[in-house]
Protein backbone atom coordinates (compact mmCIF):
# COMPACT_ATOMS: atom_id res chain seq x y z
CA UNK A 1 0.00 0.00 0.00
CA UNK A 2 1.19 3.63 -0.85
CA UNK A 3 1.39 6.13 2.13
CA UNK A 4 -1.82 8.28 0.61
CA UNK A 5 -3.91 4.75 1.23
CA UNK A 6 -2.85 4.13 4.47
CA UNK A 7 -3.55 7.21 5.75
CA UNK A 8 -6.65 7.53 4.14
CA UNK A 9 -7.14 4.14 5.79
CA UNK A 10 -6.16 5.10 9.55
CA UNK A 11 -7.92 8.09 9.90
CA UNK A 12 -11.48 6.46 8.55
CA UNK A 13 -10.82 4.08 11.48
CA UNK A 14 -10.79 7.29 13.55
CA UNK A 15 -13.96 9.02 11.93
CA UNK A 16 -16.46 5.72 12.21
CA UNK A 17 -15.77 5.19 15.57
CA UNK A 18 -16.28 8.67 16.09
CA UNK A 19 -19.74 8.44 14.05
CA UNK A 20 -20.76 5.24 15.51
CA UNK A 21 -20.02 5.79 18.95
CA UNK A 22 -22.19 9.21 18.51
CA UNK A 23 -25.33 7.61 19.56
CA UNK A 24 -23.69 7.25 23.14
CA UNK A 25 -23.20 10.89 22.97
CA UNK A 26 -25.58 13.41 25.02
CA UNK A 27 -27.41 10.30 26.34
CA UNK A 28 -30.49 10.71 24.05
CA UNK A 29 -33.11 7.68 23.73
CA UNK A 30 -31.85 6.59 19.78
CA UNK A 31 -35.15 4.89 19.58
CA UNK A 32 -37.32 8.14 19.20
CA UNK A 33 -36.87 10.20 15.84
CA UNK A 34 -37.06 13.63 17.07
CA UNK A 35 -33.59 12.35 19.12
CA UNK A 36 -32.55 10.73 16.11
CA UNK A 37 -33.17 13.54 13.58
CA UNK A 38 -32.39 16.53 15.37
CA UNK A 39 -29.87 16.18 18.00
CA UNK A 40 -32.43 16.99 20.43
CA UNK A 41 -32.40 20.90 18.92
CA UNK A 42 -28.81 21.83 21.38
CA UNK A 43 -26.94 23.03 18.98
CA UNK A 44 -25.28 26.23 20.19
CA UNK A 45 -23.82 28.81 17.80
CA UNK A 46 -20.48 27.22 16.54
CA UNK A 47 -21.08 23.63 16.15
CA UNK A 48 -24.37 25.20 13.59
CA UNK A 49 -22.07 27.32 12.11
CA UNK A 50 -19.61 24.21 11.30
CA UNK A 51 -22.33 21.73 10.78
CA UNK A 52 -24.09 24.71 7.80
CA UNK A 53 -20.63 26.12 6.81
CA UNK A 54 -19.59 22.40 6.43
CA UNK A 55 -22.87 21.73 4.29
CA UNK A 56 -21.08 24.08 1.81
CA UNK A 57 -17.69 21.47 1.11
CA UNK A 58 -19.90 18.29 -0.58
CA UNK A 59 -19.25 16.78 -3.47
CA UNK A 60 -21.01 19.80 -5.47
CA UNK A 61 -17.82 21.54 -4.49
CA UNK A 62 -15.26 18.85 -4.24
CA UNK A 63 -16.59 17.62 -7.11
CA UNK A 64 -19.88 18.72 -9.75
CA UNK A 65 -18.02 22.56 -10.18
CA UNK A 66 -14.53 21.80 -10.71
CA UNK A 67 -15.86 18.96 -13.49
CA UNK A 68 -18.41 21.63 -14.87
CA UNK A 69 -15.59 24.25 -15.22
CA UNK A 70 -13.14 21.96 -16.72
CA UNK A 71 -15.55 20.55 -19.10
CA UNK A 72 -18.21 24.03 -19.94
CA UNK A 73 -15.76 26.53 -18.76
CA UNK A 74 -16.80 29.95 -17.18
CA UNK A 75 -20.61 29.68 -16.49
CA UNK A 76 -19.93 27.38 -13.93
CA UNK A 77 -18.26 29.79 -11.97
CA UNK A 78 -22.20 30.73 -11.41
CA UNK A 79 -21.11 28.88 -8.43
CA UNK A 80 -19.56 31.86 -6.98
CA UNK A 81 -22.23 34.32 -6.73
CA UNK A 82 -24.72 32.21 -5.78
CA UNK A 83 -22.97 31.48 -2.61
CA UNK A 84 -23.08 34.74 -2.07
CA UNK A 85 -26.90 35.33 -2.88
CA UNK A 86 -27.92 32.45 -1.07
CA UNK A 87 -26.89 33.97 2.36
CA UNK A 88 -28.58 36.67 2.17
CA UNK A 89 -32.07 35.09 1.44
CA UNK A 90 -30.98 32.67 4.51
CA UNK A 91 -30.50 35.40 6.71
CA UNK A 92 -33.92 37.10 6.58
CA UNK A 93 -36.15 33.90 5.24
CA UNK A 94 -34.10 31.35 7.62
CA UNK A 95 -34.56 33.24 11.13
CA UNK A 96 -38.25 34.15 10.34
CA UNK A 97 -38.92 30.35 9.62
CA UNK A 98 -36.49 29.59 12.84
CA UNK A 99 -39.06 32.26 15.33
CA UNK A 100 -42.13 30.58 13.97
CA UNK A 101 -40.77 26.80 14.42
CA UNK A 102 -39.04 27.90 18.19
CA UNK A 103 -43.36 28.94 18.40
CA UNK A 104 -44.92 26.38 17.32
CA UNK A 105 -42.48 23.69 17.50
CA UNK A 106 -42.22 22.79 14.01
CA UNK A 107 -39.64 20.38 12.82
CA UNK A 108 -39.81 20.78 9.31
CA UNK A 109 -40.78 23.31 6.82
CA UNK A 110 -43.60 21.10 6.01
CA UNK A 111 -44.97 21.21 9.57
CA UNK A 112 -45.01 24.95 8.75
CA UNK A 113 -46.64 24.58 5.74
CA UNK A 114 -49.55 22.41 6.91
CA UNK A 115 -50.55 24.78 9.69
CA UNK A 116 -50.19 28.13 7.64
CA UNK A 117 -52.56 26.80 5.07
CA UNK A 118 -54.25 23.96 6.57
CA UNK A 119 -54.10 21.28 4.20
CA UNK A 120 -52.98 17.96 3.82
CA UNK A 121 -52.48 17.84 0.13
CA UNK A 122 -50.22 20.77 0.14
CA UNK A 123 -48.34 20.09 2.70
CA UNK A 124 -47.96 16.50 1.29
CA UNK A 125 -46.73 17.72 -2.14
CA UNK A 126 -44.20 19.80 -0.61
CA UNK A 127 -43.12 16.36 1.54
CA UNK A 128 -42.90 14.42 -1.73
CA UNK A 129 -41.11 17.53 -3.35
CA UNK A 130 -38.84 17.62 -0.90
CA UNK A 131 -37.84 14.03 -0.73
CA UNK A 132 -37.64 13.39 -4.59
CA UNK A 133 -35.41 16.38 -4.90
CA UNK A 134 -32.77 14.89 -2.54
CA UNK A 135 -32.28 11.93 -4.29
CA UNK A 136 -30.15 13.22 -7.30
CA UNK A 137 -28.10 14.96 -4.47
CA UNK A 138 -27.65 12.18 -3.01
CA UNK A 139 -26.38 10.82 -5.84
CA UNK A 140 -23.97 13.66 -6.39
CA UNK A 141 -22.09 12.75 -2.84
CA UNK A 142 -22.04 9.16 -4.27
CA UNK A 143 -20.33 10.31 -7.11
CA UNK A 144 -18.03 11.97 -5.19
CA UNK A 145 -16.88 9.67 -2.84
CA UNK A 146 -16.44 6.87 -5.68
CA UNK A 147 -14.16 9.39 -7.32
CA UNK A 148 -11.76 9.85 -4.65
CA UNK A 149 -11.62 5.86 -4.02
CA UNK A 150 -10.70 5.47 -8.15
CA UNK A 151 -7.90 7.72 -7.83
CA UNK A 152 -6.57 6.36 -4.66
CA UNK A 153 -7.51 2.31 -6.39
CA UNK A 154 -5.93 3.11 -9.55
CA UNK A 155 -2.15 3.23 -9.47
CA UNK A 156 -3.00 -1.32 -8.16
CA UNK A 157 -4.78 -1.93 -10.84
CA UNK A 158 -3.10 -1.32 -14.10
CA UNK A 159 -4.87 -3.80 -17.05
CA UNK A 160 -7.28 -2.25 -19.11
CA UNK A 161 -9.97 -4.06 -17.85
CA UNK A 162 -9.20 -3.78 -14.79
CA UNK A 163 -10.40 -0.22 -14.98
CA UNK A 164 -14.41 -0.86 -14.72
CA UNK A 165 -13.87 -3.12 -11.74
CA UNK A 166 -12.04 -0.36 -9.78
CA UNK A 167 -15.04 2.23 -10.42
CA UNK A 168 -17.40 -0.21 -9.55
CA UNK A 169 -15.60 -1.63 -6.48
CA UNK A 170 -15.23 2.06 -5.77
CA UNK A 171 -18.71 2.66 -5.82
CA UNK A 172 -20.01 -0.78 -3.55
CA UNK A 173 -17.60 0.27 -0.90
CA UNK A 174 -18.95 4.25 -1.13
CA UNK A 175 -22.99 2.96 -0.90
CA UNK A 176 -22.34 0.85 2.04
CA UNK A 177 -20.30 2.84 4.26
CA UNK A 178 -22.93 5.82 3.61
CA UNK A 179 -25.51 3.31 4.57
CA UNK A 180 -24.57 1.85 7.22
CA UNK A 181 -22.83 5.37 8.53
CA UNK A 182 -26.92 6.95 8.46
CA UNK A 183 -28.21 3.35 10.30
CA UNK A 184 -26.61 3.59 12.99
CA UNK A 185 -25.92 7.13 14.02
CA UNK A 186 -28.06 9.66 12.55
CA UNK A 187 -27.66 13.40 13.03
CA UNK A 188 -26.07 13.03 16.29
CA UNK A 189 -23.51 11.06 14.30
CA UNK A 190 -23.00 13.67 11.80
CA UNK A 191 -23.11 16.55 14.30
CA UNK A 192 -20.33 15.00 15.87
CA UNK A 193 -18.38 13.63 13.16
CA UNK A 194 -18.44 17.51 11.61
CA UNK A 195 -16.00 19.43 14.10
CA UNK A 196 -13.19 16.59 12.73
CA UNK A 197 -14.79 16.28 9.38
CA UNK A 198 -14.41 20.10 8.79
CA UNK A 199 -11.00 20.31 10.52
CA UNK A 200 -10.04 17.54 7.66
CA UNK A 201 -12.06 19.40 5.17
CA UNK A 202 -11.02 22.72 5.93
CA UNK A 203 -7.02 21.67 6.31
CA UNK A 204 -7.32 20.06 3.11
CA UNK A 205 -8.80 23.18 1.37
CA UNK A 206 -6.52 25.77 2.72
CA UNK A 207 -3.44 23.68 1.76
CA UNK A 208 -4.30 22.00 -1.93
CA UNK A 209 -5.99 25.80 -2.69
CA UNK A 210 -2.17 27.20 -2.07
CA UNK A 211 -0.06 23.85 -2.66
CA UNK A 212 -1.60 23.02 -6.03
CA UNK A 213 -1.61 26.04 -7.80
CA UNK A 214 2.16 26.95 -6.27
CA UNK A 215 2.69 23.44 -7.81
CA UNK A 216 2.01 23.67 -10.60
CA UNK A 217 4.42 25.21 -13.53
CA UNK A 218 3.25 28.75 -14.85
CA UNK A 219 0.21 28.87 -12.15
CA UNK A 220 -2.86 30.08 -12.84
CA UNK A 221 -1.24 32.17 -16.02
CA UNK A 222 -0.04 29.04 -17.73
CA UNK A 223 -3.69 27.18 -16.82
CA UNK A 224 -5.75 29.70 -18.63
CA UNK A 225 -3.44 30.17 -21.70
CA UNK A 226 -3.50 26.22 -22.02
CA UNK A 227 -7.25 26.37 -21.35
CA UNK A 228 -8.03 28.59 -23.76
CA UNK A 229 -5.75 26.34 -26.83
CA UNK A 230 -8.06 23.26 -25.22
CA UNK A 231 -11.32 25.72 -25.39
CA UNK A 232 -10.71 26.71 -28.83
CA UNK A 233 -11.12 22.93 -30.41
CA UNK A 234 -14.06 22.42 -27.96
CA UNK A 235 -15.45 25.37 -28.35
CA UNK A 236 -15.35 25.98 -24.44
CA UNK A 237 -14.62 29.55 -23.05
CA UNK A 238 -12.75 29.84 -19.99
CA UNK A 239 -11.29 33.32 -19.51
CA UNK A 240 -14.65 35.34 -19.84
CA UNK A 241 -17.84 34.10 -20.51
CA UNK A 242 -19.61 33.93 -24.27
CA UNK A 243 -22.12 36.75 -24.34
CA UNK A 244 -24.89 33.63 -25.20
CA UNK A 245 -24.37 32.20 -22.13
CA UNK A 246 -24.83 35.62 -20.08
CA UNK A 247 -28.40 34.51 -19.08
CA UNK A 248 -27.63 31.21 -17.74
CA UNK A 249 -24.73 32.19 -16.33
CA UNK A 250 -27.46 34.62 -14.17
CA UNK A 251 -30.17 32.35 -14.07
CA UNK A 252 -28.46 29.47 -12.50
CA UNK A 253 -27.03 31.74 -10.11
CA UNK A 254 -30.05 33.34 -9.10
CA UNK A 255 -32.23 30.88 -8.77
CA UNK A 256 -29.65 28.49 -7.34
CA UNK A 257 -29.56 30.35 -4.48
CA UNK A 258 -33.16 31.21 -4.03
CA UNK A 259 -33.09 27.00 -3.85
CA UNK A 260 -30.78 26.18 -1.42
CA UNK A 261 -32.69 26.85 1.42
CA UNK A 262 -35.67 24.93 0.79
CA UNK A 263 -33.44 21.82 0.72
CA UNK A 264 -34.95 19.61 4.12
CA UNK A 265 -31.23 19.42 4.68
CA UNK A 266 -30.19 22.78 4.57
CA UNK A 267 -33.78 23.91 6.97
CA UNK A 268 -32.78 20.65 9.25
CA UNK A 269 -29.03 22.79 10.11
CA UNK A 270 -31.03 25.94 10.43
CA UNK A 271 -33.74 24.83 12.86
CA UNK A 272 -31.23 23.16 14.97
CA UNK A 273 -30.11 26.63 16.36
CA UNK A 274 -30.46 27.82 19.62
CA UNK A 275 -31.56 31.61 18.58
CA UNK A 276 -32.35 34.40 16.13
CA UNK A 277 -29.41 36.28 16.67
CA UNK A 278 -27.05 33.10 15.92
CA UNK A 279 -29.03 32.22 12.92
CA UNK A 280 -28.10 36.22 11.53
CA UNK A 281 -24.68 36.08 13.13
CA UNK A 282 -23.61 32.36 11.42
CA UNK A 283 -25.31 33.02 8.13
CA UNK A 284 -23.69 36.60 7.72
CA UNK A 285 -20.07 34.63 7.82
CA UNK A 286 -20.68 31.84 5.38
CA UNK A 287 -20.01 33.93 2.26
CA UNK A 288 -16.31 33.77 3.69
CA UNK A 289 -16.33 29.41 3.57
CA UNK A 290 -17.15 30.63 -0.37
CA UNK A 291 -13.76 31.20 -1.12
CA UNK A 292 -12.73 27.53 -0.44
CA UNK A 293 -15.35 27.00 -3.19
CA UNK A 294 -14.43 29.62 -5.75
CA UNK A 295 -10.21 28.28 -5.50
CA UNK A 296 -11.83 24.63 -5.98
CA UNK A 297 -13.84 25.62 -9.13
CA UNK A 298 -10.67 26.89 -10.44
CA UNK A 299 -8.86 23.45 -10.52
CA UNK A 300 -11.28 22.90 -13.25
CA UNK A 301 -8.71 25.11 -14.99
CA UNK A 302 -5.70 24.35 -13.37
CA UNK A 303 -6.03 20.96 -14.65
CA UNK A 304 -4.93 21.79 -18.24
CA UNK A 305 -1.60 22.52 -17.07
CA UNK A 306 -1.14 19.27 -14.95
CA UNK A 307 -0.57 16.88 -17.69
CA UNK A 308 -0.18 13.76 -15.51
CA UNK A 309 -3.64 14.87 -13.84
CA UNK A 310 -5.27 14.87 -17.54
CA UNK A 311 -3.78 10.91 -18.07
CA UNK A 312 -5.74 9.81 -15.16
CA UNK A 313 -9.14 11.73 -16.86
CA UNK A 314 -8.30 10.30 -19.69
CA UNK A 315 -7.60 6.48 -18.40
CA UNK A 316 -10.44 6.57 -16.34
CA UNK A 317 -12.78 8.08 -18.90
CA UNK A 318 -14.18 10.45 -15.77
CA UNK A 319 -13.98 13.68 -15.95
CA UNK A 320 -15.34 13.74 -12.63
CA UNK A 321 -11.55 13.04 -11.23
CA UNK A 322 -10.48 16.82 -11.76
CA UNK A 323 -9.72 17.43 -8.26
CA UNK A 324 -8.78 14.24 -6.59
CA UNK A 325 -6.25 13.77 -9.71
CA UNK A 326 -5.13 17.51 -9.28
CA UNK A 327 -3.97 16.14 -5.49
CA UNK A 328 -2.77 12.84 -6.43
CA UNK A 329 -0.44 14.13 -8.86
CA UNK A 330 0.77 17.40 -7.15
CA UNK A 331 1.11 16.25 -3.27
CA UNK A 332 2.76 14.13 -1.33
CA UNK A 333 1.16 10.63 -0.60
CA UNK A 334 0.44 11.22 2.84
CA UNK A 335 -1.31 14.51 2.57
CA UNK A 336 -3.20 12.91 -0.34
CA UNK A 337 -4.45 10.63 1.67
CA UNK A 338 -5.03 13.09 4.14
CA UNK A 339 -7.23 15.01 1.44
CA UNK A 340 -9.00 12.34 -0.23
CA UNK A 341 -10.42 11.63 3.53
CA UNK A 342 -11.32 15.13 3.99
CA UNK A 343 -13.30 14.94 -0.18
CA UNK A 344 -15.04 11.14 0.94
CA UNK A 345 -16.45 12.39 4.37
CA UNK A 346 -17.79 15.76 2.37
CA UNK A 347 -19.96 13.78 0.51
CA UNK A 348 -20.44 11.01 3.15
CA UNK A 349 -21.50 13.35 5.56
CA UNK A 350 -23.89 15.24 4.32
CA UNK A 351 -25.44 12.51 2.58
CA UNK A 352 -26.58 11.02 5.55
CA UNK A 353 -28.11 14.42 6.80
CA UNK A 354 -29.75 14.39 3.45
CA UNK A 355 -31.33 11.19 3.84
CA UNK A 356 -31.79 11.57 7.30
CA UNK A 357 -33.76 14.97 6.19
CA UNK A 358 -36.12 12.59 3.78
CA UNK A 359 -36.67 10.04 6.24
CA UNK A 360 -37.81 12.68 8.73
CA UNK A 361 -40.41 13.83 6.16
CA UNK A 362 -41.55 10.40 5.29
CA UNK A 363 -42.34 9.45 8.52
CA UNK A 364 -43.63 12.91 10.15
CA UNK A 365 -45.18 14.40 7.48
CA UNK A 366 -46.69 11.66 5.08
CA UNK A 367 -46.98 8.40 6.68
CA UNK A 368 -48.15 9.63 10.53
CA UNK A 369 -50.78 11.83 8.37
CA UNK A 370 -52.45 8.43 7.46
CA UNK A 371 -51.49 6.39 10.83
CA UNK A 372 -51.46 8.79 13.72
CA UNK A 373 -51.35 6.52 16.19
CA UNK A 374 -47.85 5.50 15.99
CA UNK A 375 -45.28 5.00 18.93
CA UNK A 376 -42.47 7.16 19.06
CA UNK A 377 -40.29 4.17 18.34
CA UNK A 378 -42.25 2.46 15.38
CA UNK A 379 -41.80 5.85 14.09
CA UNK A 380 -38.01 5.94 14.36
CA UNK A 381 -37.79 2.31 12.66
CA UNK A 382 -39.80 2.92 9.97
CA UNK A 383 -37.10 6.41 9.03
CA UNK A 384 -34.11 4.73 9.78
CA UNK A 385 -34.98 1.70 7.24
CA UNK A 386 -37.19 4.79 4.83
CA UNK A 387 -33.27 6.35 4.82
CA UNK A 388 -31.85 3.25 3.37
CA UNK A 389 -34.31 2.33 0.80
CA UNK A 390 -33.77 6.06 -0.40
CA UNK A 391 -30.21 5.70 -0.56
CA UNK A 392 -30.64 2.67 -2.67
CA UNK A 393 -32.98 4.99 -4.96
CA UNK A 394 -30.32 7.29 -5.45
CA UNK A 395 -27.75 4.51 -6.26
CA UNK A 396 -29.87 4.29 -9.52
CA UNK A 397 -29.46 7.76 -10.82
CA UNK A 398 -25.36 7.24 -10.08
CA UNK A 399 -25.92 4.23 -12.85
CA UNK A 400 -28.44 5.94 -15.01
CA UNK A 401 -26.58 9.03 -15.57
CA UNK A 402 -22.96 9.32 -16.93
CA UNK A 403 -20.09 10.57 -14.78
CA UNK A 404 -20.29 13.42 -17.12
CA UNK A 405 -23.29 14.69 -16.03
CA UNK A 406 -22.50 15.42 -12.38
CA UNK A 407 -23.37 19.00 -11.77
CA UNK A 408 -26.99 17.95 -13.82
CA UNK A 409 -27.77 16.08 -10.63
CA UNK A 410 -27.78 19.14 -8.66
CA UNK A 411 -29.74 21.07 -10.81
CA UNK A 412 -32.33 18.84 -11.70
CA UNK A 413 -32.94 18.77 -7.86
CA UNK A 414 -33.05 22.51 -8.03
CA UNK A 415 -35.77 22.76 -10.97
CA UNK A 416 -38.05 20.62 -8.71
CA UNK A 417 -37.19 21.88 -4.73
CA UNK A 418 -37.68 25.34 -6.23
CA UNK A 419 -40.84 24.75 -7.14
CA UNK A 420 -41.88 24.62 -3.58
CA UNK A 421 -40.68 28.17 -2.73
CA UNK A 422 -44.17 29.86 -2.92
CA UNK A 423 -45.72 28.01 -0.12
CA UNK A 424 -42.32 28.57 2.04
CA UNK A 425 -40.44 31.42 1.69
CA UNK A 426 -43.68 33.95 0.29
CA UNK A 427 -45.95 32.05 2.89
CA UNK A 428 -43.99 33.17 5.70
CA UNK A 429 -44.70 37.11 4.42
CA UNK A 430 -47.60 37.06 1.98
CA UNK A 431 -50.96 37.11 4.30
CA UNK A 432 -53.40 36.23 1.34
CA UNK A 433 -52.09 33.49 -0.52
CA UNK A 434 -54.83 30.94 -1.56
CA UNK A 435 -53.97 27.17 -0.60
CA UNK A 436 -55.91 25.86 -3.84
CA UNK A 437 -53.27 28.90 -6.06
CA UNK A 438 -50.57 27.33 -4.15
CA UNK A 439 -51.17 23.42 -5.52
CA UNK A 440 -52.20 24.43 -8.95
CA UNK A 441 -48.60 26.91 -9.04
CA UNK A 442 -46.82 23.25 -7.82
CA UNK A 443 -48.67 21.01 -10.66
CA UNK A 444 -47.81 23.80 -12.89
CA UNK A 445 -43.96 24.70 -12.04
CA UNK A 446 -42.99 20.86 -11.52
CA UNK A 447 -45.25 19.34 -14.97
CA UNK A 448 -43.64 22.43 -17.13
CA UNK A 449 -39.93 21.99 -15.47
CA UNK A 450 -40.37 17.90 -15.92
CA UNK A 451 -41.49 19.04 -19.37
CA UNK A 452 -38.56 21.42 -20.64
CA UNK A 453 -36.26 19.00 -19.12
CA UNK A 454 -37.15 15.74 -21.66
CA UNK A 455 -37.49 18.16 -24.68
CA UNK A 456 -34.52 19.94 -24.33
CA UNK A 457 -32.85 18.58 -27.03
CA UNK A 458 -29.13 17.21 -26.38
CA UNK A 459 -26.99 19.72 -28.70
CA UNK A 460 -28.78 22.90 -27.68
CA UNK A 461 -25.93 25.53 -27.98
CA UNK A 462 -22.44 25.70 -28.56
CA UNK A 463 -21.58 23.38 -25.48
CA UNK A 464 -22.79 19.83 -25.23
CA UNK A 465 -24.49 17.91 -22.28
CA UNK A 466 -25.77 21.75 -20.87
CA UNK A 467 -29.10 19.72 -20.11
CA UNK A 468 -30.24 21.95 -17.74
CA UNK A 469 -30.67 25.01 -20.39
CA UNK A 470 -33.47 25.84 -21.97
CA UNK A 471 -33.90 28.42 -24.82
CA UNK A 472 -35.95 31.08 -24.31
CA UNK A 473 -36.54 34.60 -26.11
CA UNK A 474 -34.48 35.85 -23.36
CA UNK A 475 -31.91 33.59 -24.61
CA UNK A 476 -30.58 30.21 -22.75
CA UNK A 477 -31.74 30.17 -19.28
CA UNK A 478 -31.97 27.18 -16.74
CA UNK A 479 -35.29 25.69 -16.53
CA UNK A 480 -35.82 26.17 -13.17
CA UNK A 481 -35.90 30.27 -13.78
CA UNK A 482 -38.61 29.37 -16.61
CA UNK A 483 -40.37 26.76 -14.17
CA UNK A 484 -40.95 29.02 -10.95
CA UNK A 485 -41.91 31.79 -13.20
CA UNK A 486 -45.13 30.17 -14.40
CA UNK A 487 -45.89 28.16 -10.48
CA UNK A 488 -45.61 32.04 -9.43
CA UNK A 489 -47.93 33.41 -11.38
CA UNK A 490 -50.37 31.00 -11.07
CA UNK A 491 -50.35 31.31 -7.50
CA UNK A 492 -50.38 35.05 -7.89
CA UNK A 493 -53.52 34.87 -10.30
CA UNK A 494 -55.48 32.59 -8.89
CA UNK A 495 -54.48 33.89 -5.12
CA UNK A 496 -56.02 37.37 -6.23
CA UNK A 497 -58.91 36.24 -7.91
CA UNK A 498 -60.19 33.72 -4.75
CA UNK A 499 -59.71 36.83 -2.57
CA UNK A 500 -61.98 38.90 -4.87
CA UNK A 501 -64.76 36.29 -5.25
CA UNK A 502 -63.86 35.66 -1.05
CA UNK A 503 -64.82 39.20 -0.54
CA UNK A 504 -67.61 39.54 -2.65
CA UNK A 505 -69.73 36.52 -0.98
CA UNK A 506 -68.80 38.15 2.25
CA UNK A 507 -71.22 40.39 2.50
CA UNK A 508 -74.03 38.70 0.89
CA UNK A 509 -73.72 36.47 3.72
CA UNK A 510 -73.31 38.58 6.38
CA UNK B 1 -40.08 52.97 5.59
CA UNK B 2 -37.85 52.19 8.72
CA UNK B 3 -34.50 53.71 8.29
CA UNK B 4 -32.87 50.88 9.59
CA UNK B 5 -34.87 47.42 7.88
CA UNK B 6 -34.04 50.09 4.65
CA UNK B 7 -30.36 50.08 5.52
CA UNK B 8 -30.14 46.29 6.29
CA UNK B 9 -31.71 45.40 3.16
CA UNK B 10 -29.73 47.54 0.93
CA UNK B 11 -26.31 45.59 2.68
CA UNK B 12 -27.85 42.47 2.26
CA UNK B 13 -28.89 43.54 -1.63
CA UNK B 14 -26.11 45.16 -2.99
CA UNK B 15 -23.57 42.02 -3.40
CA UNK B 16 -26.38 40.21 -5.41
CA UNK B 17 -27.17 43.61 -7.79
CA UNK B 18 -23.36 43.91 -8.45
CA UNK B 19 -22.97 40.27 -9.27
CA UNK B 20 -25.65 40.79 -11.55
CA UNK B 21 -24.42 43.53 -13.85
CA UNK B 22 -22.22 40.75 -15.60
CA UNK B 23 -21.21 43.29 -18.23
CA UNK B 24 -19.39 44.77 -15.95
CA UNK B 25 -17.11 41.86 -15.02
CA UNK B 26 -17.25 39.92 -17.89
CA UNK B 27 -13.83 40.71 -18.83
CA UNK B 28 -10.21 39.29 -19.06
CA UNK B 29 -8.38 42.18 -17.78
CA UNK B 30 -6.93 43.19 -16.01
CA UNK B 31 -5.89 40.29 -14.22
CA UNK B 32 -4.57 38.99 -10.78
CA UNK B 33 -2.25 36.34 -10.32
CA UNK B 34 -2.88 34.90 -13.56
CA UNK B 35 -6.58 35.17 -13.04
CA UNK B 36 -8.78 36.94 -15.85
CA UNK B 37 -10.68 39.90 -13.91
CA UNK B 38 -13.78 37.61 -14.32
CA UNK B 39 -12.85 35.38 -11.74
CA UNK B 40 -10.90 37.43 -9.25
CA UNK B 41 -13.76 39.82 -9.19
CA UNK B 42 -16.10 37.31 -7.92
CA UNK B 43 -13.98 35.65 -5.24
CA UNK B 44 -13.09 39.43 -3.89
CA UNK B 45 -17.03 40.25 -3.39
CA UNK B 46 -17.61 37.30 -1.06
CA UNK B 47 -15.15 39.13 1.21
CA UNK B 48 -17.32 42.01 0.77
CA UNK B 49 -20.50 40.31 1.17
CA UNK B 50 -19.27 38.88 4.47
CA UNK B 51 -18.80 42.28 5.97
CA UNK B 52 -21.89 43.48 4.05
CA UNK B 53 -23.96 41.07 5.73
CA UNK B 54 -22.36 41.26 9.01
CA UNK B 55 -23.49 44.91 9.45
CA UNK B 56 -27.15 44.31 8.30
CA UNK B 57 -26.91 40.97 10.82
CA UNK B 58 -25.68 43.57 13.62
CA UNK B 59 -28.67 46.36 12.66
CA UNK B 60 -31.21 43.62 12.66
CA UNK B 61 -30.34 42.14 15.86
CA UNK B 62 -30.36 45.43 17.70
CA UNK B 63 -33.74 46.61 16.00
CA UNK B 64 -35.60 43.52 16.39
CA UNK B 65 -33.73 42.74 19.76
CA UNK B 66 -33.08 39.10 19.24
Amino acid sequence: MDSATIVFVVLFAIFAALGFGASKWRKGDMRELGEWALAGRKLGIYLAWFLVGADLYTAYTFIAIPEAVYLHGSVYMFAVPYVMATFAVAMIVMTSLWKISKEKNYVTAVDFVKDKFNSKTLAILIAITGIVAELPYIALQIVGMQAVLIVMLQPYFTTASAITSVSEFALIVSFVILAAFTFWSGLRGAVLTAVMKDIIILVSVVVIVIAVPLAIKGGFATAFSKAAAAGAISKVSYATLAPVLGPAFLSLFVLSALALYLYPHSINGVLGSKSAKSVRYSTAMLPLYGFGLFLLALFGILIFAEPNALAIIASQKNPALVVPALIYTTMPGWFAGFAFLGIFIGGLVPAAIMAISQANLLTRNIIKEFKKDMTPQQEARIAKWASVIFKFLALGFVFVIPASYAIQLQLLGGILIVQTLPPIFMGLYVKWLDKNALIAGWFVGILSGLYFIFTIPLNVSLHTLVTSLMSTPLGLLYVAAVSLSLNVVVVFVWSAIARMTKQKAQPATA
Amino acid sequence: MDRDFLLAGLMLAVPTVVLLMLPVYNRADPPLFGLPFFYWFQGVWLFIAAGFYLVAARILVRRLGE
